[in-house]
């Protein structure tokens, strides 16, 4: 008995099938009702009784190779089937673009500004790009007059011959928005104030008429030089990498006293340059009276700086205008 | 402004280098922008001897020199065409260093070379590469009897210097000038200031000379003139010249360069007059009540407007106060006798007429940031002592000083206490006292806490404790400053909605494939005219041109700008966002009155969605592609359920809550789409960021519902209407009828054509009904439908389908 299951076994082996009619005639042959598997099976009563484990366990075998050969040999059919390609089934072929969304390079350098801010526990405000005098100069300590306003080429929208009608201006930077949120908050104050502002200049690869910055407040009890040097450092450090080279130099804003600038040694050792970052100082006691609060009791400390320039810094970018081409082929250098 | 480093050294004992000294005056707060070498002393270059002159073999252009330098003789390649024996030249010996600059800023230093395979150990120079004037024709041939090997600066009046160009602050009028900057250096490195001695004459308010009188008193503070009789105008001497030149301005002549150099050493500015031509020997300073015309000295004829500050003869105008001289009373050639003007003017009148005028002179840039008012007569003396020295001539006994408006010196007190608490350090006051020794401060008083200072005139800047502070912190160096025990910052700060839902905003653009542009917020005239009303829009009334003069009503011309752009430059299709303010005629107005500032946002989609590919054939964008980019943005914001949109006209939807209006879908128009050049299909929506911020505050926030337990029913039917009525009409009223149980509608079909009549058009609409607590089945969604299609037929005519 078990030399027929082992010929039944070889026979099996040696079946070739290579195509749909060979498959059907394996299965007709071993795996149909009267196959030679089912008709082994039968022959299981004339087994002894002693024999028949044995005998069984090698029936079963052969079972399952017989049944597993079949199954390899029709998946491997269809897979052939499967390799008469169309033109089209090319799987290389170039498909569809798909439309990916982005954010203008200076919203994300914006972004990224903020997120150091909002890691230092700063929150966020903002203004309009329309003020009167006294909010974008006169509050800011800036005399009228004063050779401090000429730094800043100024678009007027609105002027007026009585003195006591304000002119209004696109501002000429974020610094308004200081005086806004002192005149309606309580110190402490901790806030960034992002928005888009409008000098009168000029339009060349280094400037455009309008740009943007982000300027930053805190004001509280005891806020000193030193506690905005820290801060300067931090922020530095977080923007451009651990291991920045900066200084600090005294600087003049007419709203700021002391006034500081930060730069940062951009380039190789060798080949660099102090590069101006941001200005900075501690926010000067007659913008405080302006703004109704009191200089003894709050001191504090204010800085700007531009995106724009930032962002050139970051990146490379050799013209400003291009921030405002709208260009995709710009634009999705920044995907 | 320009400074000269050897001007600088002779005033203090400066251990720096120029270098040094550059950084350091940043790091003090007089921020040099550049250093620049000026001149050379052409150490190495010496006088040779041309013994031989013979053809290269291998350069035609180029010939072979011996020449002797005196102990050595020595060949040299030369290029030029004049080179003789016999001659004797300027050769710049191996290691010498010309000013003749190279692409990396550095300047030609001399290697002994080999020049197509000839050795050449030197250079004979032409005079523009010894920087002794511009002549590059040849080489420079030297007079016959010089010794041979004598160096060529001993020869030739040669200077070198180093120019440092710094950015005066407007707060540092003391800083415009040489002694200044000595002073905050001398200040800064502990380091002694040595001032010119002057000799002071006699002061007097009238003289037999000149009479002189100021009649407005509150824009010329005082008036000094000091006369020098009998001078001979000519050349300057060298070190005058030099030191001028070296800081970029041109020698005029003696009388001129003296009056100019009193101004870069201590920063007044002086005018001298020909005193033959001053009129009834007369001096006034006055003011029109009328506009006056008068030409300068760069005769241009100026218009100067009513309060004009003039020095007038005894006849009328000689020169614009603080501006610039007239061409009449002008110093020449001829002149003998000379009245030196050395006057305080009051810094905003200056600066009024020199911004009407846009004329900023030297004179002007230091009068407008307001100079020393108690310098004018010494000022005056050191000028006169100086023509005296160059020009000859005898120095006048008096000096005619009018002074009507005095300026006292002030005082001011420093606590330590408020300076430490705001510098953040720990000072005592004799630290105080010590950083701010050198700046000429005068110490009145001191107690442990407090020192008092009487300021000098000269430094108009500081005129609180706070400013005395930052001079501390200046001088101190900020990067000393150490750091603070501890962290500043305990807790943080909420950030806000209007953040919050601005951030959202743009988030959610980018997610629907969108990319966010910048366009510009002031546009031209005529595109702002495609907009609207020009009247209701607001403009810049000083725009930089004509280009940029409207502030943006909307921000569809970026977007119709930007789309155009990018069409030019052969894109397909454009899917751009932006967020921005825009700027409206508003009576009431959002910050001022008249002014209504907004922040809106765009989406807009042109040209091609798809190009023609393998698979498939271009596609453009379609309105609704637009539709269902805004619908899935009202989704996100949480808005959907409270909105309604309404159709204008074919072209136009808006978007509105209850009454508000949100914003607008739109087509823009082809003439529209013509002004910016192109013609692709374009859609755009523009809705006001600041009413939809209105709106998520009135609305409830929408909360979390658990998934419906049981499937929802839906149900399709067909109705026909006449062709006039929008789907959106009737969706109104089929949601209005199927009430809480209409999930979501939607339109499957849509059909016009012979078989259903001329005129009308056939709708399918599909309808989700969903009960929360049970599955619906037809007989609970039947009579619905019925009275659905019957509203149908009553409101619009309508048929439905079989």
């Amino acid at each position: 008995m078990l030399d027929d299951i082992k010929v039944l076994e070889q026979d099996i082996q040696q079946f070739e099938i290579a195509d749909e009619d060979q498959l059907e005639a394996y299965r007709l042959e071993f795996l149909s009702r009267n196959g030679r598997v089912q008709s082994m099976f039968k022959n299981m009563g004339k087994v002894p009784k002693e024999d028949r484990a044995e005998v069984g366990k090698a029936m079963n075998q052969v079972k399952t190779l017989a049944e597993s050969k079949f199954e390899d040999a029709k998946l491997s059919l269809e897979q052939d089937q499967s390799k008469d390609l169309g033109a089209k089934d090319d799987i290389t072929l170039t498909p569809p673009s798909y439309p990916l969304g982005s954010l203008h390079p200076l919203t994300q350098t914006l972004e990224e500004m903020k997120s150091i801010f909002y890691r230092l526990g700063f929150t966020i405000a903002d203004g309009p790009e329309i003020e009167d005098d006294f909010h974008n100069f006169t509050a800011l300590n800036f005399p009228p007059n004063h050779p401090a306003r000429d730094e800043q080429d100024t678009f007027f929208v609105r002027k007026s011959d009585d003195p006591n009608v304000q002119d209004l201006v696109l501002r000429t930077h974020t610094s308004p928005v200081q005086i806004r949120l002192m005149e309606n908050t309580k110190p402490p104050i901790r806030a960034i104030m992002p928005g888009r502002v409008y000098r009168n200049e000029a339009v060349s690869p280094k400037s455009y008429f309008l740009f943007h910055q982000v300027e930053a407040l805190y004001i509280d009890e005891n806020v000193s030089v030193a506690d905005l040097k820290e801060t300067l450092i931090t922020f530095a450090k977080l923007m451009f990498g651990s291991d920045v080279k900066y200084r600090l130099r005294p600087g003049f804003f007419p709203f700021t006293e002391p006034s500081l600038e930060m730069d940062v040694w951009w380039g190789s050792e060798k080949d660099g340059k102090w590069l101006e970052i941001l200005g900075s100082g501690m926010v000067d006691p007659n913008v405080f009276e302006h703004a109704g609060v009191d200089p003894e009791k709050y001191t504090g400390f204010a800085w700007g700086m531009g995106v724009e320039r930032i962002a050139i810094l970051r990146h490379g970018i050799d013209d400003i205008r291009t921030f405002y081409d709208n260009d995709i082929r710009f634009l999705e250098q920044f995907n | 402004m320009k400074v000269s480093y050897n001007w600088l050294k002779e005033f203090i004992d400066l251990p720096l280098t120029p270098e040094e000294t550059a950084e350091k005056l940043t790091l003090i707060g007089l921020e040099v922008e550049e250093t620049e070498e000026y001149g050379n002393s052409l150490e190495g270059v010496i006088v040779g001897e041309v013994l031989d002159v013979r053809a290269h073999p291998n350069a035609d252009r180029l010939q072979i020199c011996d020449v002797n330098l005196g102990d050595t003789k020595t060949q040299i390649v030369c290029g030029a065409k004049n080179v003789a024996a016999g001659q004797k030249v300027p050769v710049a010996t191996v290691g010498s260093t010309l000013p003749i600059k190279l692409d990396d800023g550095s300047n030609l230093t001399i290697k002994k070379a080999k020049l197509r395979g000839e050795v050449s150990e030197g250079m004979i120079c032409a005079e523009d590469e010894l920087g002794l004037g511009t002549d590059h024709s040849g080489i420079m041939v030297l007079d016959d009897s010089l010794k041979i090997g004598k160096p060529i600066s001993e020869i030739f009046d040669l200077y070198e210097d180093t120019v440092i160009d710094i950015a005066i602050t407007p707060n540092r009028p003391d800083a415009t000038c040489h002694l200044g900057v000595a002073r905050d250096l001398s200040a800064a490195l502990d380091l002694d200031l040595k001032k010119p001695e002057i000799k002071s004459g006699k002061t007097v308010e009238t003289s037999d000379d000149v009479k002189i009188s100021i009649e407005n008193a509150e824009k010329c503070h005082r008036y000094v003139g000091k006369m020098v009789k009998g001078v001979e105008i000519k050349e300057s001497p060298s070190w005058l010249r030099n030191k001028l030149k070296a800081i970029g301005v041109r020698p005029v002549n003696n009388v001129v360069d003296v009056t100019n150099f009193v101004m870069y050493e201590m920063g007044q500015p002086l005018h001298a007059f020909d005193y033959s031509t001053i009129r009834g020997k007369e001096i006034v300073v006055k003011d029109f009540e009328k506009e006056v015309e008068f030409e300068t000295l760069d005769h241009v004829k100026r218009k100067c407007s009513t309060g004009t500050l003039f020095i007038c003869d005894g006849e009328g105008p000689v020169a614009i106060a603080g501006v610039m001289g007239g061409v009449d009373s002008e110093v020449s050639e001829e002149t003998t006798d000379i009245l030196i003007e050395s006057a305080y003017f009051d810094p905003g009148s200056i600066r009024k007429t020199a911004k009407e005028q846009s004329l900023q002179t030297d004179a002007s840039y230091r009068f407008e940031r307001g100079i020393d008012p108690n310098m004018q007569a010494f000022a005056a003396e050191r000028a006169a002592q100086l023509i005296a020295e160059v020009a000859g001539g005898s120095i006048s006994e008096e000096t005619i000083d009018i002074h009507p408006s005095k300026t006292e010196a002030h005082q001011l007190s420093l606590r330590k206490s408020y300076t430490n608490r705001l510098l953040g350090t720990e000072f005592d006051i004799q630290t105080i006292a010590e950083i701010l020794d050198g700046l000429e401060l005068n110490e009145i008083s001191r107690d442990e806490d407090t020192i008092t200072y009487e300021i000098p005139t000269f430094r108009p800047d500081l005129e609180r404790e706070v400013d005395l502070i930052e001079e501390v912190g200046r001088l101190f160096d900020y990067n000393k400053i150490p750091s603070p025990d501890h962290g500043i910052f305990v807790s943080s700060e909420a950030i806000n909605d209007w953040e919050k839902l601005n951030q959202k905003i743009r988030e959610t653009a980018q997610q629907l494939g969108l990319r966010e542009i910048y366009s510009n917020s002031l546009i031209a005239e005529k595109d702002a005219a495609l907009y609207g009303d020009k009247d209701q829009m607001i403009d810049a009334l000083n725009p930089l041109n004509k280009d940029n003069s409207t502030l943006r009503p909307s921000l569809l011309h970026g977007f119709m700008k930007s789309a155009s752009y990018n069409f030019n430059r052969k894109a397909s299709g454009v899917r751009f966002f932006e967020l921005g303010h825009v700027f409206n005629a508003d009576k009431e107005g959002t910050y001022y009155e008249g002014i209504k500032e907004d922040v809106h946002v765009l989406f807009g989609l042109s040209g091609l969605k798809n190009v023609d590919s393998w698979s498939q054939e271009a596609q453009s964008y379609t309105v609704f592609d637009l539709k269902a980019l805004v619908n899935a943005f009202f989704n996100k914001l949480g808005l959907s359920d409270h909105l309604s949109s309404r159709s204008v006209d074919a072209e136009t939807l808006e978007y509105h809550w209850k009454d508000q209006k949100i914003g607008t879908l739109f087509i823009p128009a082809d003439n529209l789409k013509k002004a910016y050049d192109f013609e692709q299909e374009s859609f755009v929506a523009e809705l006001s960021v600041t009413t939809i911020a209105e709106v998520l505050e009135a609305v409830p926030e929408s909360s979390f519902r658990s998934v419906p337990k049981y499937p929802s029913f839906e149900f399709d039917f067909a109705v026909i209407v006449p062709q006039q009525v929008t789907a959106g009409e009737m969706m109104d009223v089929i949601k209005k009828k199927a009430g809480d149980q209409l999930e979501d509608i939607s339109i499957f079909d849509v059909f016009e054509g012979e078989s259903i009549g001329k005129g009308n058009k056939s709708l399918a609409f599909r309808l989700h009904f969903l009960d929360r607590n049970k599955t619906l089945n037809i007989k609970e969604v039947e009579p619905i439908i019925q009275r659905i299609v019957k509203s149908l037929e009553k409101d619009f005519s309508a048929k439905l389908r079989g």
